[in-house]
């Protein structure tokens, strides 16, 4: 017995020691190697100790974020809420969300005595990576965002990865869930676990129809009736209820009552109390991941005045949404995660609603399998190309392999023909703007798409600065 | 007027498969579809129907629309010997089979309206491109993408869809891809498919009577038709992603 435990010690700490030795030097070196070391130094540690992210120290209280989309934005909300309030937070922001990424933020956490150094862990985990990742942690509140359709390579359907998150959750961790969520809230509803709700009551734009393709909450999930609404946010966010049985949405625990544009407030209700926050961001999938995170905070015991002031000081980074002007000409670059039709629809209404005349790159096939093989066009069937089909959208360029499916799917929407620009690739895509300084160049860009981003980008600016320049000659800036 | 039933479209409604629908809808020209849910009783028992869809749809879901249509079962195989129109894409064709068997070793019984069955290993999606031959008055070539947790078996190899010219059929050593009896087709095939293959549609459409068939946006569809059909040929195109 005792054997088995040294053999098992030495192992650890072999892996700890490689690891450690790993991370400093790719700490050194990264760079120059090109390698991202975030995930090879826990690789390493997994595969000398398979047990190793058991057997590691771990702070004594762990928060986990999971979710379809939103993780990222609102793990760095509640790490940079409690680092203000004085934590020492151990956070993987900076690595990957799934087995080895994970394994290395912990391991960066611990002495080489294995002792961990911080209070407190927010960690970010990839849907799919739960069992791995819970089978060794054991997080005591575990933040679901929301579950929607994503890659339908990867992921299936919205049901599937419900599922694998499901049989994943520890019974001891505490869930805090997304109310208006009709598929992530009701995670462990067979359990004990302690389930703390958030949520957002009802808005002047809810509808009581979905206006979405997507819905994946249409039936009732105990009897399969047809679900009415009480509203729908958008695809299966909002709250609902069913007539045949008495199943019906959850009541948040922690709502955002109102949404005040102008104070740039919201005001957050619990129990029999309500205070005002500082709104981070006007999007509304942002207030949800505002609100989760005041539920977490909450739940662990942060008073409200801390909380108000925490995120006083907090900015949302907006790394997927850059906006420039270029001697008046409005530029916005926007990420639309390819082979996600929810994250493009979402977008697509976004620049849809914006006031004033557009004209729209879209750069969001998926370049990896149009490289080798040929990519599935079935996503662009379930994302809301009908949200471009819009008076105020004057132009859409398509570059791309895919760009003929993508025109066709647009005509299908029923944009003008006359509005479509369909190319083979980027390298003259700029040249179709109207370079009208009345309407606003969205770029709506796949993260895997960033060369042909900066070609189309460098293009508009060298356009714009050509036709200042040659304005400027003619002295037709004067007479404007 | 042709009338196309859409059975089950609040589940069986991924990977944008209501398209095969609506793109069958704006492209007929005189058509009603219905829409039938969970708690409907199909209208191909009631009234005359001249196509019947069903689309992929979840594991969970596919439990359901058996249950629903065992009470059927008799119906739809009526239906079905009377040359009538039925299309079912993905998964949606393992209803039809004697039982779909899951990871565990359980079977779930199915219709048994045709001889094969169905095993599941939900640890591995298996994602391909297919190219194959519709063969009937015409040859027609039919391509597209499968994203399946699922095989299909079969002793019989009579009654299948497309030959396959690359990509595997119903399993991963069959050459023979999808079901067919009569006018029903099943395919594994995922997405939209009718979208993606004009040809195979005008000649779904001169089955419902339409003599001249001309599609939504032919022209544009008949372009990203050629030039997928030109990826699929190539040689260097890897089929498995």
């Amino acid at each position: 017995m005792s054997e088995t435990n040294n053999k098992s010690n030495f192992k650890f700490y072999l892996a700890l020691f490689s690891a450690k030795t790993t991370k400093n030097i790719l700490k050194m070196f990264g760079k120059v190697l090109k390698v991202n070391g975030s995930h090879v130094p826990g690789n390493l540690a997994n595969k000398i100790c398979p047990n190793f992210l058991s057997i590691v120290d771990k702070p004594k209280k762990i928060i986990a974020v999971t979710g379809t989309n939103g993780k990222t934005t609102t793990c760095n909300l509640i790490t940079d809420s409690l680092k203000d309030l004085g934590y020492n937070v151990l956070n993987n922001n900076l690595g990957s969300n799934v087995l080895g990424g994970i394994t290395t933020t912990f391991l960066s956490g611990v002495s080489f005595r294995n002792k961990a150094r911080q209070d407190i862990a927010v960690i970010e985990v990839d849907e799919k990576s739960t069992p791995k990742i819970f089978k060794h942690v054991k997080p005591d509140y575990v933040v679901v965002t929301n579950l929607f359709r994503d890659s339908l390579k990867r992921n299936a359907h919205s049901e599937y990865i419900f599922d694998i998150i499901n049989n994943a959750l520890p019974d001891t961790s505490t869930m805090i869930l997304n109310a208006d969520d009709l598929i992530s809230n009701k995670l462990k509803a067979e359990n004990d676990n302690k389930k703390v709700y958030f949520g957002i009551d009802k808005l002047e734009t809810d509808t009581e129809e979905s206006l979405n393709i997507v819905n994946d909450a249409r039936i009732c999930p105990n009897c399969g009736s047809k679900l009415k609404y009480d509203f729908v946010r958008y695809h299966h966010i909002g709250r609902a209820y069913c007539e045949n049985c008495n199943y019906k949405s959850p009541k948040a625990d922690y709502s955002v009552k109102s949404i005040d544009n102008e104070a740039n407030e919201i005001n957050v209700a619990y129990e029999d109390k309500q205070f005002k926050l500082n709104m981070l961001s006007d999007s509304i999938f942002n207030i949800y991941n505002q609100i989760a995170t005041v539920a977490l905070l909450k739940e662990i015991g942060i008073k409200d005045e801390d909380i108000q002031n925490a995120l006083q000081k907090i900015k949302i980074t907006k790394n997927r949404y850059l906006e420039e002007n270029i001697n008046g000409y409005k530029i916005i670059n926007h990420l639309a995660k390819g082979y996600n039709p929810i994250a493009c629809s979402i977008v697509f209404k976004y620049v849809k609603n914006v006031k004033g005349n557009k004209e729209i790159f879209l750069l969001i096939e998926d370049h990896h399998d149009n490289k080798a093989s040929s990519a599935n066009p079935a996503w662009i069937y379930d994302c809301d190309f009908e949200f471009l089909n819009d008076e105020s959208i004057k132009k859409i360029i398509v570059p791309g392999t895919r760009s003929k499916d993508i025109e066709l799917r647009l005509l299908i929407a029923g944009v003008d023909k006359e509005k479509i620009v369909a190319l083979d690739d980027e390298s003259t895509a700029a040249e179709y703007l109207s370079y009208n300084k009345d309407n606003t160049i969205y770029v709506l860009y796949d993260m895997y798409q960033q060369t042909a981003v900066d070609n189309v980008n460098k293009q508009i600016k060298d356009n714009i600065l050509k036709i200042s320049n040659e304005k400027e000659n003619s002295g037709g800036e004067k007479n404007d | 007027m042709i009338k196309i039933e859409f059975l089950f479209p609040e589940i069986a409604n991924l990977f944008g498969e209501p398209f095969n629908v609506k793109y069958l809808k704006n492209s007929l020209q005189d058509v009603e579809v219905i829409e039938t849910s969970l708690t409907d009783t199909p209208k191909f028992i009631t009234e005359d129907v001249d196509m019947i869809y069903l689309g992929s749809m979840s594991e969970k879901s596919q439990e359901l629309v058996i249950e629903k249509l065992k009470n059927y079962k008799t119906e739809l195989e009526n239906y079905i010997s009377k040359n009538k129109v039925a299309l079912f894409t993905g998964n949606a064709m393992e209803v039809l089979g004697n039982y779909i068997e899951e990871d565990n070793g359980n079977k779930i019984e199915a219709l048994g309206l045709f001889d094969f069955y169905a095993k599941r290993d939900m640890k591995h999606r298996f994602n391909t491109l297919f190219l194959g031959e519709f063969e009937d008055s015409e040859k027609i070539k039919v391509l597209g993408f499968k994203s399946t947790f699922s095989f299909c078996y079969s002793e019989k190899q009579d009654n299948y869809l497309f030959k396959s010219i690359r990509g595997c059929g119903i399993n991963k050593e069959s050459e023979l891809e999808g079901i067919r009896k009569n006018n029903c087709f099943g395919t594994y095939l995922i997405g939209p498919l009718l979208v993606l293959n004009p040809v195979f549609t005008k000649y779904i459409m001169k089955l419902l009577g339409e003599e001249n068939p001309k599609l939504q946006f032919e022209e544009e569809a008949m372009e990203c038709y050629n030039k997928r059909l030109e990826e699929f040929e190539k040689k260097e195109t890897d089929y498995l992603q």
